[in-house]
Formats: structure tokens, sequence, C-alpha cells
């Protein structure tokens, strides 16, 4: 659906986006990963027409974005960073407009508009000025005005920023609800998100895609080893070395005490081995009781930081 | 281009922008005609179209100075650039909705004449002729202002600007007068211009020496010109600012002549700086 090759794109001497190809199948959710100014807001500016590559193609169903500008953009609904919308509009009279400007036929844009405002849940302010509305409202009528026109490429530039928990929920399963019938390109800096809701991850950092793989590959990919957290009631000392003695496990390491009497310890053990049966046995032999047990998850720091390390190694 | 056409008027009507525009032309323009028509007894319409002439100094930077610098600052034109619209289906939207409120105030300024004839005989055709003169007038100084508006996402920056250029426009004529017409001085002022395009082509392109390339031919040009008819720089200064004189391209419609050349002469300035306006946005994707 969409194919990306060598896209560059450079302001002056920086480079905002380096050499980056991909592609999107049909009916794929795909996520940008990456930390702020990392690239991804240029790439989706350039797959949506506003900004031009200084390098390179972007083709969306067949079309080039530089050859036939009109037949991509009537593809695409895009939802940008900052949500586009007219303060002075009602949120009806600026679904309108859009529907004008991508050019519905005037008995479909009205049954269109309906459609989109009940899947978003708009239906309720839809006579409201937008520059009246909460940041979550907001989010939701930019959304709508992407979904308007049911085009076949949804490209949403972090859709949740800004949305309370609920919200973040609700927009999760909307763009899973989404990615059902089209294309969606999205992008966070927010791990969970991603892997909550894509079926393949972009990590981009500092303009380059430093990888690209579905969230678990990524995980297991990157997580060579399995950590847990113990908070354990017993001398520190005595602790890390029947824990550091267990099979399997890389290392003890005691993060000291947090509670009376207690040590807080990380162990991290070979990846496909469960060390969780053996910790508790030997430290219920030794009589030190375990107050807290639970596996340390990969935040996108981990991942981030081995992912972008690991590519630095290599080049 | 129907879309954002529709969209701008309904701004014009829903901001207080198109009521002020309105209430500012029609007191001052009721003004004149109450004193010099009115008071004074005269059946001389267009001359109180030509004294109001100042009057888009005023009025034009209201109209145009949120056309396209709003757009920028709530980075809405990101919806209109990645829409299926053409970058002239914009433009062309905001100019003729800029437009049209210019022309319905025109229309109701219509009322004057009318009045006016209850009282006495006047000449219509002349009368026509001068609206259609002032209306195109009108229509070039707005694509001033869009082009002006579509260079800043400010709009108090955008009304100044707009303000100065059309300032300049109007005193145009009377720098004219005071301006050297010497051969000399037409060479000297040739060779500024040509040093000024091979600066912008240089910045443009990035490429010295197609600058380099650019500034040759001009300074060949001017050296063939001068061997071939040095007379033409006399005067040369005075005619070139004279190319840019709106004003002074009225006074036909103003006497009631309605000649071919400055109606072309007016849709083509109006033509050329929304080309501009165009290739500026679409310039931009490429910084």
């Amino acid at each position: 659906m969409i194919q990306v090759e060598n896209l560059t794109k450079k302001y002056g001497d920086h480079i905002a986006v380096d050499n980056a190809s991909f592609t999107v199948e049909k009916g794929e959710i795909l996520g940008f990963l990456g930390p702020n100014g990392a690239g991804k807001s240029t790439v989706m500016n350039i797959i949506t027409g506003y900004i031009s590559a200084t390098e390179g193609s972007v083709k969306v169903a067949g079309y080039d974005i530089l050859d036939e500008p009109e037949e991509v953009k009537r593809r695409i609904g895009y939802l940008p960073e900052f949500p586009p919308l007219y303060g002075d509009m009602t949120v009806i009279e600026y679904l309108d407009f859009v529907g004008d400007i991508k050019s519905l036929e005037k008995k479909d844009k009205k049954e269109n508009i309906q459609r989109v405002m009940d899947l978003v849940r708009i239906d309720n302010v839809k006579g409201r000025l937008i520059k009246n509305l909460s940041k979550g409202y907001r989010q939701r009528v930019g959304l709508a005005q992407a979904i308007l026109g049911a085009p076949d490429v949804l490209i949403l530039d972090e859709p949740t920023v800004g949305l309370d928990p609920k919200q973040i929920i609700e927009m999760r399963n909307l763009i899973k609800e989404l990615g059902k019938e089209h294309t969606v390109i999205l992008s966070s800096h927010i791990l969970p998100e991603v892997s909550a809701v894509c079926d393949r991850v972009i990590i981009i950092n500092k303009g380059r895609i430093v990888a690209s793989d579905t969230p678990t590959n990524l995980s297991r990919r990157i997580g060579d080893s399995s950590r847990l957290i113990l908070r354990v009631a017993g001398p520190e000392k005595q602790v890390v070395k029947i824990l550091g003695g267990i099979t399997g496990v890389k290392y003890a390491d005691s993060q000291g005490s947090r509670e009376p009497d207690t040590v807080d310890v990380v162990v991290e053990a070979d990846k496909d081995v469960d060390i969780r049966k053996p910790v508790f046995n030997r430290l219920s032999e030794a009589g030190y009781p375990i107050l807290m047990m639970k596996s340390m998850d990969l935040t996108l720091e981990d991942i981030f930081l081995h992912v972008t390390t690991e590519e630095g190694e290599v080049s | 281009m129907f879309a954002v056409f529709k969209k701008e008027m309904k701004t014009y009507f829903s901001s207080l922008t198109g009521y002020i525009f309105m209430g500012f032309f029609l007191i001052l323009s009721g003004f004149f005609v109450s004193i010099y028509n009115l008071s004074g007894g005269s059946p001389d319409y267009n001359g109180v179209l030509t004294s109001i002439n100042f009057i888009f100094l005023f009025v034009v930077p209201i109209l145009t100075m949120r056309l396209m610098s709003e757009e920028q600052k709530q980075k809405t034109d990101q919806l209109l650039l990645t829409s299926p619209l053409s970058i002239w289906d914009i433009v062309l939207g905001k100019y003729f909705a800029a437009v049209g409120v210019f022309g319905l105030t025109l229309l109701i300024t219509c009322i004057y004449p009318i009045m006016l004839s209850f009282y006495g005989k006047l000449a219509v055709p002349e009368i026509v002729g001068g609206y259609i003169g002032f209306f195109l007038l009108g229509c070039a100084f707005i694509s001033i202002g869009l082009f002006v508006s579509s260079k800043t996402d400010n709009q108090v920056i955008s009304a100044v600007v707009t303000f100065s250029v059309l300032l300049f426009i109007w005193l145009l004529d009377a720098i004219q007068q005071g301006l050297p017409t010497g051969v000399v001085s037409g060479i000297i002022f040739a060779g500024i211009i040509v040093a000024a395009i091979a600066l912008f082509v240089y910045s443009a392109t990035k490429n010295k020496a197609v600058g380099i390339v650019t500034a040759i031919i001009g300074i060949a040009i001017i050296a063939i010109v001068y061997f071939i008819d040095k007379s033409l720089y006399n005067a040369f200064i005075v005619n070139f600012f004279g190319w840019f004189s709106l004003f002074k391209r009225y006074q036909g419609f103003a006497m009631g002549v309605l000649s071919l050349s400055p109606i072309i002469y007016y849709i083509t300035f109006s033509f050329a700086f929304l080309f501009l306006t165009v290739r500026g946005i679409d310039k931009r994707r490429w910084i």
C-alpha cells in the first residue's frame, strides 16, 4: 500500500530523515517509535505531501506523491501532531468543510459525517465551537477529520497525546477497529501503546530506522535475559549468595534495603530459563521468606537504548 | 476551490473582519458623497471614486492580513495542503472570497449614484466605467495583500507590510517625478536590477556558477541594448517604476474612458501576485 524508498530530508546541514526505506501492507497497523525529534513527524509530513523530501520517493497505492499528489492525498487521512482545527467553527461546520475539501458527494457527506461523529463519540458536542472544547475532544475531532471519507490510509501523529487514561484506552480500541478497514501508520513515544495496537513497529532514532519488526519479536530479540526483582526478609549477604548460586542466574545484585530487615535484589537469568521456582525453593529452604517477586518489564528506554547502541556497534 | 471560498466568506462574517471592512468603507465613501455630491451639489460621482482611492491603503490590509497568516499560525494549512485540493484551489478560493466581500461592499455603494439620479442627470456610462476600474484596482491590491499574508504567520506584520507596500505604490507617482532621467543613471539602475536578479537566482539555486552566469548574461544584455539604442536608457528608472503605478492607470477609468489596456494590466498584475503566492507556498515545502 505504501512504499517509501531511500527517503532523506535535510534542513540545511541538519539531516532530519536519513535514507529511510520501508513498506506498509494493506490492512497493516504500523507504529513509529522514537524519542521526540527523531524524525517521525517529518516522515509523516512527507508521506502526506505537506513537505517534500530532499531525496527518495513515496508511493501510495502505486501513485507517486510528486507526480500525482492529488491521487495520493485523496487516499490519505491525516491527523497531524497539532490537530488542524478552526477554533471559530462548530464541530459540525468543521466536518462539513472537511467533507467539502475532500469533495464528498452531498448526500454521502451528511451520512458520512454522522457515522464518523458516532465512531469517535463527538455527537454530543457537534454544535459547540471548537475553541471551547477540551484537548481530548479536539483530538477526537481531529481524528474524525482524518477518518472522514473513509480513506484507504490513515496517518496518525501521536494520536493519544493529551488524552486521559480512559480516553487513551478508547482511542487505542478505536484505532484497532479502524485497522480492520484501513491501513494505519501511527507514531508514539510510548511503548505499551505501540505494542498494544500495532502489527509492526519501526524504531527511528536521529532520522534513521534502527529496527523494524513485530512488537513481540522486537522484545524477544532484545531481551536475551529475563530479570526479576525480589524483596526478601533476610541478611543481604546471605540472600545474594544463595541467589547467585542458582543455576541459570547470571548475577544477583543487591539494591539495598527499603524495609527494615529486608533486602531488595535484582536477579538476571538466561532468557529461556524460568528461575522463579528454584528461587522460591532455595530461599524457603534457607528460611528467608520472599515478600515480593516480580519480573521487570522491558521499558521503551531499555529497548530503545539497546537497539540504538546495538546498531551503533554494527556501523 | 468553492469549499475554501465558502469557508472564507463564512469566516469574514462570523468574525468582525467583514463588518469592519464594510463599515469603514461605507462610512468613508458616505462621508465623501455627502460632502462632495450632496452638500457640494455636484453630479460628478466619479470624482468621489477617485478621491476615495486612498481608502485601499487602510481597508485592504484588514481584508487580507488574516487570509494565509492565520492558517500558518494555527497549523490549519496542514489540513488544506494535505487535502486533495491543489494550491491554486486554496489561493484562488481565498482571493475570490476577499474580492467577493469587496465587490459586495462596492455593490452597496451603488445606492449613492442611484440616490443622486433622483435629483439630476448622471453620466451613467462614466460611472459604470469608474466602478469597473475601481473594482479592478481593488482586486490588484487584494492580490498584493494575499501575497504578503502568505509570507508570514503574523497577522500584524502582514497588515503593516501590506499597508507599506500600498503606501509606496500610492506615492509612486509623486516619487517618479523626482527620479533622475539621464542615460547614465538608467544604466546604473539596470545594473542594480541585474545584480538583484543574479542574487535571487543564487539564493534560489545555491549554485555560484549559475548566479555568475546570470549576472554575465544580464550585463551582456545591458551592453547590447546600449550599443543598439542608447536612448532606451533615457528615463529608464522613471519608466521602470511606472510599470508598478496602479493609480496612474485608474485615471482613464475616472474620466469614463473604458480602454482595454488598463483592464488587462490590472488582471495581469493580480494574476502575477497570485502566481507568486502559489509558487511561494509550493516552494516552502522544499526548504
